[in-house]
């Protein structure tokens, strides 16, 4: 018989400047309640996965074996993976095929990052260097600036305006606000957001996800385990996964995210969903733009019509599809490593009820949306209760 | 001779070939014996993998496709911020990403005709860079 996974426990860690913490305690943060929440202890957990992206921002190596045995797993197995921005959707997608294969039973997932210590341009810096290093790291391309080149693009193709993608970052801050968790819990006006410092034009600093430290953890289980250890498991139904070139002047498009769409076809097709079924959604917004990008790539709304689909407040709770009701890389914050983990964390809560005030209430089925880069790595899965 | 604004990778063959001839005022791209496909930058092994490859000369006129003024760059490039990187595509269709100079952030347009010029950084270092046609 085919076993279901499903995830019994999750822990999240405060993001934000975490001075008071190395990536070994933000782990420990975000793995002691996620082995509460499962109502185990590590010596229940047969393996663990550990997605941290970078090694220079903590100075660190090899940071999967420092979390690792910082959290007391002993002589279990454990690999670290890492996928950019996408490490910890990789970290999911490693652990379920750990059940799948039968290698285990019940997986713990840590994502991590402290990336605060070494300050805003080494961070830029670091960041650049995880592109084209041959062709297009020695121009001073940057993150920012990579999708500022996909806005500049969306802009003129579809008429996307400089208003609809502040109308992401006003979204996500109202609901940062509401998500304890979150780096940024301050609301933005729109007029605000416009108005704020440019980047990389068109993209301004609150077109731009956080540079933040923090951690989070997830377990998962096959069927039988989670039956037996939680009353409310959340299913993994669907999961899909894609990549493209690494230099960006190598894409056939550049107003949409290639690895994305292939991604969630893979993933809605083995769950048996289609977009209309997706009930609340976390979507990889590094940059407003990208937000908008994900409506189209993900089916939300018709290619190039991302900036109407805010415009009109449809993923807004109470609209069309509600997305990053955890305030989003926005103002939740972006660790890198533990990005993913902390959508499918936000996702798990989303499906059992528990997001309080942020909650899409009856959501029956939910999907997580994570980048790597700029859409080298995609990373879609799909929830239900 | 380095190409780059920054760069460290180790100078192969290939990169010192593509200099010379970007000293020279050309643009060299590979192309792949066996299934035709074209590299610009050119690329020493094909992705169908295929390591049989010959160098063409681009064309150095295209369009702009997209564009972004870089206010804030990475740590290393801060003498030269702020800076406009453009992506264009060249007559054949190639794409390549560089910096575009002689035009403002106002007057810079998606779709302007662009050149692709040589340009000495320092005396040791070249890039190539898209200026407007004209």
């Amino acid at each position: 018989m085919t076993q279901k996974i499903g995830v019994i426990g999750i822990g999240h860690a405060k993001f934000g400047k975490r001075k008071d913490a190395t990536i070994r305690e933000l782990a420990h943060e975000a793995v002691k309640p996620a082995l509460e929440d499962a109502g185990i202890t590590t010596t229940d957990i047969d393996a663990a996965v550990i997605g941290v992206a970078g090694d220079e921002f903590a100075a660190q190596g090899s940071s999967g074996a420092l979390i690792h045995d910082y959290i007391g797993m002993k002589n279990k197995p454990m690999f670290r993976v890492e996928a950019a921005c996408a490490t910890g959707s990789a970290g999911i997608r490693a652990a379920w095929s750990l059940i799948k294969a039968g290698l285990a039973e019940t997986v713990l997932v840590v994502g991590a990052e402290t990336m605060t210590q070494v300050g805003s341009p080494k961070a830029t810096e670091l960041m650049a260097k995880a592109g084209d290093t041959r062709w297009e790291y020695p121009f001073g391309i940057t993150f920012p600036g990579f999708y500022a080149l996909m806005a500049t693009a969306h802009m003129h193709e579809y008429g996307t305006t400089r208003e609809q993608l502040s109308m992401v970052s006003v979204k996500n801050h109202k609901y940062g606000v509401l998500n304890p968790y979150a780096h940024l819990q301050r609301e933005v006006s729109l007029e605000e957001a416009v108005k704020s410092l440019t980047i990389c034009h068109p993209l301004n600093l609150y077109d731009c996800c956080l540079i933040s430290d923090g951690a989070a953890a997830v377990i998962l289980a096959n069927e039988e385990k989670a039956k037996k250890l939680c009353d409310t498991p959340v299913w993994i139904t669907g999961l899909g996964s894609a990549s493209d070139t690494m230099m960006i002047s190598e894409r056939q498009t550049l107003t949409s995210l290639t690895a994305t769409r292939l991604a969630a076809e893979k993933a809605y097709r083995m769950a048996r969903v289609s977009p209309d079924d997706i009930d609340v959604a976390v979507v990889h917004d590094c940059f407003t733009i990208a937000e908008i990008m994900a409506y189209e790539d993900l089916g939300f709304c018709k290619k190039g019509e991302g900036g109407k689909f805010i415009e009109e407040g449809q993923s807004y709770i109470g609209g069309e599809r509600p997305v990053n009701m955890d305030g989003g890389l926005k103002a939740k914050g972006h660790p890198l490593g533990a990005t993913g983990v902390s959508m499918t964390v936000e996702i798990t809560r989303q499906l059992r009820g528990e997001a309080n005030k942020r909650q899409v209430s009856g959501a029956e089925i939910g999907l997580s949306h994570n980048v790597g880069e700029t859409g080298q790595y995609c990373f879609v899965h799909i929830y239900a209760r | 001779m380095k190409f780059g604004y920054v760069s460290w990778l180790p100078q192969t063959e290939l990169v010192s070939k593509f200099i010379e001839e970007l000293k020279n005022k050309r643009l060299m791209g590979t192309q792949c014996k066996q299934c035709a496909a074209k590299y610009l930058p050119p690329r020493a092994h094909c992705k169908c993998g295929s390591h049989e490859m010959e160098w063409f000369e681009a064309p150095k006129t295209g369009k702009i496709l997209t564009y972004t003024l870089v206010t804030f760059g990475p740590e290393s490039m801060a003498k030269y911020a702020p800076y406009i990187i453009a992506v264009a595509e060249l007559d054949d269709g190639s794409r390549l990403l560089a910096h575009i100079t002689g035009v403002t952030p106002k007057t810079l347009k998606v779709d302007m005709r662009v050149q692709v010029v040589s340009h000495h950084v320092t005396e040791d270092r070249i890039v190539y860079k898209f200026r407007p046609t004209e």
